[in-house]
């Protein structure tokens, strides 16, 4: 109880040294909050998570220490892929109960000054691979459990760019750090015209082409009689 | 109020009142259906014509300052954020000149609406607000004012307030090819593509802080409008159709905020067909305060599209329903996505006015 009378007098302090260092019109931006959102698309084969994370002003300090492993004041690369790799091992991912494995594309940091000013944005990019998909309705989850205690998070469905998927419903928890999308997935893949062109040509190629070299066969028969 | 916040009140109210009485005579109520295309090309006439007035104040630097290309990284960078931490480009009210000022808010009385004019006045005039209070608090964020000392940038702090907003063209004023008028600060951005007789305003995010202030004893609420027609929808709507308004989260920001160009969210929340024709119209006429801000010219094309698919529109909600509450709320259609996000309680608001298919004039381009 003492202690976390400390810690919110230590987290008070930190807001008003901010406040006075910025000034209140900014103190209202986000102070010693961390902002995740998270925006999910849904793809037949996968789906693609981006994660930005903003942290306020005054807990800025606290997550570039965390991501400064050697204190240095600089991010290596290093440093930030092993950061980007902490926040997925506590994100969880499941389409219809199933865990997905996730595959980290991109990682972008901004300057350190930036987010130790509480306005830099970390930006993470997931792949995820999702196993083949029935026609139907379908259910994914998304989880995210990234240092909780400052988090304010936010998380949606991006309008899905592919005809097959449509989405049917977004439920959350009361503060965003979960959402279940249903999701419904159409039948096979419609061909689009140059996909049907293409096609039908290959196929008359592949018949047509028995029938060429039986006439090379006969012309060169009769060319040698 | 501090009585150095009322002075500089004052003197925006008197600068922009001037230009208020012009655009009050150039405009009458918004008419209920679109105008003829050749009472927009006058119109672009006319807001290139105040253009060419900026430039015209202007010398070789300042031209250099307020001109860009139309494609470039100037077209996205726009911010709710207060210089410092965001620093923007273009031409510093805080440095003009009185005639140049005058040029400016000419231009801005002829482009935007009556209301949207006023809108954009409060908002500004709000940060002065701001800044004046904190200053008398002994905590001010540096302001250069009109000399531009101390003013935010890297390394030089963080400020905002009347003198702290930035005008650029992208691209050359014209009445037949695509420009940009953009102007923005803390709190604001404007964005108004012009493209011959047609133009958009998306995206733009008009934002408040304080929420409401009082000048000469009147109070100015310059997101009131918003919040109230907002707080009348949701309460008109009957439980069930509340129901499925009311989204069973709380929304802390803005989803499509700056720096979310191109991204379109699923849409949530009731959807306009199932309503009375009634509540419909309240929800186009909240719709308005957005759109509504450009001159009404390019508004009334723009609102007849939100009217047609007016069936694919949805409203959604986060938070209480008595008005005085800090609550989220969000219209998205086809041509439009709205957001309403208090930040921390209800005297900080941040909104954002985009249009999925049209977003910065995409759709002028492709034509």
């Amino acid at each position: 109880m003492a202690q976390s009378s400390r810690a919110s007098k230590g987290a008070a302090f930190l807001i008003g040294a901010a406040s006075v260092a910025l000034g209140t019109g900014v103190s209202a931006h986000r102070l010693d909050e961390y902002l995740q959102t998270a925006r999910i698309a849904i793809l037949p084969d996968r789906a693609h998570v981006e994660l930005d994370l903003t942290p306020g002003v005054a807990v800025a300090d606290r997550v570039v220490q965390r991501i400064d492993k050697d204190g240095d004041g600089a991010l290596s690369v290093e440093e930030r892929q092993t950061y980007a790799r902490q926040v997925l091992s506590v994100t969880e991912l499941r389409v219809d109960g199933t865990p997905l494995q996730t595959t980290l594309v991109a990682a972008h940091f901004p300057d350190v000054e930036a987010v130790k000013r509480g306005e830099g944005t970390i930006r993470i990019d997931v792949d995820v691979v999702v196993p083949l998909l029935t026609a139907g309705r379908h259910q994914l989850l998304f989880r995210n459990a990234n240092d909780p205690d400052s988090a304010v998070y936010l998380a949606n469905a991006l309008m899905p760019e592919n005809d097959r998927i449509s989405i049917a419903r977004q439920v959350r928890d009361a503060v965003q750090r979960e959402l279940t999308i249903d999701f419904d997935v159409r039948g096979t893949q419609t061909l689009s015209p140059g996909e049907s062109l293409f096609l039908g040509l290959a196929g008359a190629a592949v018949l047509l082409l028995p029938l060429l070299r039986r006439g090379q066969r006969m012309r060169k028969i009769r060319a040698d009689r | 109020m501090h009585s150095s916040a009322r002075a500089a009140v004052a003197v925006g109210l008197g600068l922009s009142g001037i230009v208020a009485v012009t655009a009050f005579a150039q405009r009458g109520a918004a008419p209920a259906m679109a105008p003829p295309r050749g009472i927009q090309a006058e119109v672009t006439a006319r807001i290139v014509t105040a253009a060419q007035g900026v430039l015209a104040t202007l010398d070789d630097a300042g031209r250099a300052k307020v001109q860009f290309p139309f494609e470039g990284p100037q077209k996205t960078r726009w911010s709710n954020l207060p210089s410092g931490i965001f620093q923007r480009q273009g031409l510093r009210i805080g440095d003009l000149t009185p005639p140049q000022r005058a040029a400016v808010t000419n231009l801005l009385s002829v482009a935007l609406s009556r209301d949207g004019y006023r809108k954009v006045t409060d908002i500004m005039r709000g940060d002065e607000v701001l800044r004046t209070e904190q200053s008398g608090r002994g905590r001010a964020a540096p302001q250069g004012g009109g000399g531009g000392r101390g003013r935010g940038g890297p390394g030089g702090g963080v400020a905002f307030g009347e003198a702290e907003y930035y005008l650029a063209f992208l691209g050359t004023p014209s009445v037949t090819a695509p420009w940009m008028l953009q102007f923005g600060g803390h709190h604001l951005a404007i964005n108004l593509t012009l493209a011959g007789s047609q133009a958009t305003m998306a995206p733009s995010l008009p934002a408040a802080q304080p929420a409401a202030y009082t000048v000469e004893g009147r109070t100015v609420r310059p997101l009131g409008n918003e919040n109230d027609k907002a707080f009348a929808l949701i309460n008109a709507l009957n439980s069930e159709q509340r129901g499925q308004a009311i989204l069973g989260s709380r929304v802390a920001d803005l989803v499509l905020g700056a720096g979310q160009d191109g991204r379109t969210i699923q849409p949530e929340g009731v959807r306009a067909a199932t309503l009375p024709a009634a509540q419909q119209t309240m929800l186009v006429d909240l719709a308005r305060e957005w759109v509504g801000i450009m001159n009404d010219a390019f508004a009334e094309p723009r609102m007849a599209e939100i009217r047609a698919n007016l069936p694919n529109t949805y409203f959604a909600w986060s938070g209480p329903t008595t008005n005085g509450s800090a609550a989220y709320f969000r219209i998205q259609g086809p041509t439009l996505v709205i957001e309403y996000a208090p930040q921390n309680g209800v005297d900080h608001i941040h909104t954002i006015y985009r249009d999925p298919t049209n977003d910065y004039g995409a759709k002028f381009a492709r034509k």
